[in-house]
């Protein structure tokens, strides 16, 4: 796996998905909806699958000596790669809003969604619904990319519209909690979008295995 | 023992079936895949890979089935294929440091001196190479881990015939070695130069699968050359 991991960074991946990494700091911008970091992540994803396609990428892979379905492994191995070292950057992020810029006028003056564990777990299911909507329907034909992309740009802003809207409503103000403020329910709710990626991730994973394993390259 | 074996390779497609294909290839003999555009060279080929998956038959090598065995299996083989390049925009240098931790028997120095045989580069990338260097870069790779059966899909088209000629030298040296090679052509003159075996495939259907004196003997007529019986043979099988 390890060598499957090597050549989908260093001969699949397009530059974008490492640049687009660093849109992990969005979740330092206020008066911003933070959460659109992680769709320009996903953006770098799916560059990297844009080129390796033009690549010959899959076939080349699946003459490897490997299983199809590792050559599948291998591609969700690297896209959880570049969304962990995303989430990684909005985790360090999420702690500097939490910790040293607590008094910080420009953060308490944020009428958008504060950068904290919520918001952190949502961004965790966004990248499971990008793992579920965009790679398992690529696999669904191995070739096909604009369709699954647009349904998951449309599932993202609706979720990023979603989240950034609960805490206007009544008795929902402590999703956008500041600072350490309700940390018990915040980290809850980390642990639920976790528990969501993984779920969905698992799902993506079984169900791009069998697809690529009947698609005929 | 046969080193591969096909058995009803049967696959429909709209349009086109490939018919109950079988054959069986033997270590150190060069078999000869030909028949026209489009009579089912690529599909049996992509068959024999687990790239393409046939309604009903058997692959194996070495005696074992290819499903199943997929991993261990394409360790030991080498495959090649045209003009397709692998990734156009990296250096030769970089897919081959990615692809050598693949296989335990990569051989540096095999690589080495087919790489100074075929005159190639390794700082330029696919894309920069004319089509008859994409073969040879592509069949570089087929060749450097020591593959036992060597699967080479038209590995000639494009080459000038002096790089035709060596190429079918270095089939010959190879085989040497125990090595099987099955490729494709339909390019007649390299199954007369090299060739042991010929396996012919009109329509999805195999028509002969024999060593070339065989052929020669039962579908040869006298005075006429392999290439015209090829041609006697295809607009036969046509008009049937």
């Amino acid at each position: 796996m390890r060598n499957l991991l090597m050549k989908e960074m260093k001969l699949s991946a397009s530059i974008l998905s490492y640049l687009f990494i660093a849109f992990g700091l969005m979740f330092l911008l206020p008066g911003y909806p933070i959460l659109c970091g992680v769709f320009f992540s996903c953006l770098g994803i799916f560059q990297g699958y844009q080129n390796a396609r033009e690549a010959n990428d899959l076939v080349f892979s699946a003459l490897l000596p490997v299983s199809k379905q590792d050559v599948v492994k291998g591609k969700m191995l690297f896209a959880c790669f570049i969304e962990l070292c995303t989430l990684a950057l909005m985790a360090i992020a999420m702690l500097l809003r939490m910790t040293v810029f607590t008094d910080s006028v420009v953060y308490r003056m944020n009428a958008l969604m504060n950068a904290n564990p919520f918001a952190l777990g949502v961004a965790f299911l966004i990248f499971g619904l990008f793992n579920l909507i965009f790679i398992a329907g690529f696999f669904k034909t191995s070739y096909k990319l604009g369709k699954p992309f647009v349904t998951f740009i449309i599932v993202a802003f609706v979720a990023i519209g979603i989240a950034e809207a609960l805490h206007f409503f009544p008795s929902l103000e402590a999703l956008n909690a500041f600072g350490t403020e309700h940390l018990t329910l915040q980290l809850s709710l980390l642990v639920a979008g976790v528990l969501c990626y993984i779920i969905l991730t698992w799902l993506a994973l079984r169900s791009s295995m069998a697809n690529f394993e009947k698609t005929d390259l | 023992m046969d080193i591969v074996t096909i058995k009803d390779l049967t696959k429909t497609y709209p349009g086109f079936t490939l018919d109950s294909v079988s054959f069986s290839l033997a270590p150190g003999r060069i078999a000869g895949f030909i028949g026209r555009n489009g009579a089912g060279k690529t599909t049996t080929i992509k068959s024999m890979l687990n790239l393409v998956h046939p309604d009903h038959g058997q692959v194996e090598y070495f005696g074992m089935p290819l499903s199943g065995n997929e991993a261990q299996i394409k360790r030991r083989i080498g495959y090649s294929t045209g003009t397709i390049s692998w990734y156009p925009r990296k250096r030769i240098r970089d897919i081959k440091a990615v692809t050598k931790p693949f296989y335990d028997s990569w051989d540096d120095a095999r690589y080495e001196s087919f790489l100074r045989l075929f005159a190639l580069d390794e700082s330029k990338t696919p894309r920069e190479l004319s089509d008859g260097m994409k073969v040879k870069c592509n069949l570089l790779f087929a060749l450097s881990h020591g593959a036992e059966v060597l699967i080479l899909d038209e590995p000639t088209s494009g080459l000038d015939p002096f790089s035709r000629d060596e190429l079918l030298d270095i089939f010959e040296q190879i085989k040497q070695t125990g090595v099987a090679i099955f490729f494709s052509t339909h390019i007649i003159s390299d199954i007369e130069k090299c060739a042991d075996d010929i396996v012919y495939i009109s329509k999805g259907r195999i028509v002969a699968a024999i060593p070339k004196e065989e052929f020669a003997t039962r579908h040869q007529q006298p005075g006429e050359s392999l290439e015209e019986a090829f041609l006697r043979l295809e607009r036969g099988v046509l008009d049937a």
